[in-house]
């Protein structure tokens, strides 16, 4: 995206937009994905404490699991800005 | 898993986890064991302290014994099923409904047979089960009129009137009902398809379930007209829409010989449990244990293709089917017991 006519400052604010944009798109896919995958796992979790209360700890857990993968998405956007 | 983005898949998992959770609560075979070495009153204490203690609590005062049992699994068996029909969302509802409209069939029947033996209201009310579209109260309305043919009358609008109307009259000049019965499961039977094929999303997976249904009705009757030593025209006691047509069955039941019948029975047959569980039957003398093995197997393939389908109808009519037997096995035992039945000759009745 260098352009010949640009300066060094136009080129590193660039650079810097790419960043945002990766960093942007790393939190944000990786936050559907986990919205998606809780929403099968928390509509399971709800029926199963619906029938026996006493699993809803143990469906608790399960349901935050897929919040790993943003949490993944969170790192690799941190490590792109900083 | 098609149209995750859509809201009713939600609804889906969460009725489908709950009919699977309700499922792992039935009574397992380890205590229908147990209980085969009970008397009835352990037996009534037994099922008291699990799920059906509410029932019995309740009714505990107005029956005692074998009818308090009864009762009470017929009670137990109707709650869960409209709670089911409540609880399941759109389709499932639907298809649930249409499945469920069979205990309507045994209502109606029930009590125009009560009503032409000229019994009395509250002991036909007894032997009731709830469980379809016609409640407590529509059956409370059916049982305050006098005759066969009020009854009949008074269920005008139901799809089950069109048969009745044109049945009614043949069955009381015969004194039977047999037919009657006949022609109404083959319509609900007939409905169900119709159901189906509606155009209802999860209606391909129902269609396998009666198809399953009607393969395995249609055998059991087959086993049982050559245990009765019938051979002439059975067409009319088929019931068409399986994987056999009515003429193949038909042909079937011309075979006297009974290895050659169920070898051409299993040449027509794809499902290899289908197929074991025959092979198993060959060396069976007794229909009632012939008849458990086909349940079993119809439970077992069912049970199946809800794992290969898990988010659809089938879990649920899984369950439901499940929980039928399990009631059944209770009265079984109940009822076994009342007559003083060796516990062996019991197990043998039991589909567990």
């Amino acid at each position: 995206m260098v352009d010949v006519g640009m300066t060094l400052e136009m080129v590193e604010a660039s650079q810097m937009g790419m960043k945002a944009i990766g960093a942007a798109l790393a939190v944000g896919l990786t936050g559907i994905a986990s919205g998606i995958a809780e929403m099968t796992v928390g509509s399971a979790a709800v029926g199963a404490t619906a029938e026996n209360r006493d699993v809803f700890g143990l469906v608790l857990l399960l349901t935050v699991i897929p919040e790993t993968i943003v949490i993944f998405g969170l790192v690799v956007a941190l490590l792109l800005l900083f | 898993m098609a149209g995750i983005s859509s809201g009713i898949t939600t609804n889906y998992i969460y009725a489908c986890t709950r009919m699977r959770v309700r499922r792992s609560r039935l009574i397992p075979r380890e205590d229908y064991l147990r209980m085969l070495n009970m008397g009835l009153p352990e037996i009534t204490r037994f099922i008291g302290d699990t799920y059906y203690r509410s029932e019995i609590d309740e009714l505990a005062t107005s029956f005692s014994g074998i009818n308090l049992v009864e009762v009470a699994l017929s009670w137990n068996l109707a709650k869960e099923y409209q709670n089911i029909l409540k609880l399941v969302p759109g389709e499932l509802e639907y298809f649930t409904a249409s499945y469920l409209r069979r205990w309507d069939i045994q209502n109606v029947v029930t009590i125009l047979r009560g009503k032409m033996q000229s019994e009395r209201s509250d002991r036909i009310k007894e032997v009731l089960v709830p469980a379809g579209r016609l409640d407590k109260v529509a059956l409370d309305r059916l049982l305050t009129e006098e005759s066969p043919e009020r009854v009949v009358e008074a269920l005008k609008g139901e799809p089950i009137y069109p048969v009745l109307e044109a049945e009614l009259p043949g069955a009381l000049e015969t004194g039977s009902f047999a037919h009657l019965e006949n022609e109404l499961y083959k319509g609900y039977y007939a409905q169900l398809i119709a159901d189906a094929r509606a155009g209802i999303k999860g209606g391909k997976m129902f269609l396998k379930y009666i198809e399953l249904e009607i393969d395995i009705r249609n055998i059991q009757n087959l086993f049982r007209l050559r245990a009765g030593h019938v051979h002439e025209d059975v067409r009319e006691l088929m019931i068409p829409g399986g994987s056999f047509s009515v003429e193949e069955l038909q042909r079937l039941s011309g075979i006297t010989e009974r290895d050659e019948f169920i070898d051409t029975l299993k040449k027509q047959m794809k499902a290899l449990p289908l197929l074991n569980a025959l092979e198993a039957i060959r060396g069976k003398e007794h229909l009632h244990e012939i008849e458990v093995a086909l349940t079993r197997v119809q439970l077992d393939q069912m049970e199946r293709m809800s794992k290969r389908y898990p988010f659809s109808v089938l879990p649920v009519l899984v369950y439901l089917e499940e929980k039928k037997y399990e009631v059944a096995n209770l009265r079984a035992l109940a009822r076994g017991k009342e007559a003083n039945l060796p516990g062996e000759r019991l197990h043998g009745y039991l589909v567990m």
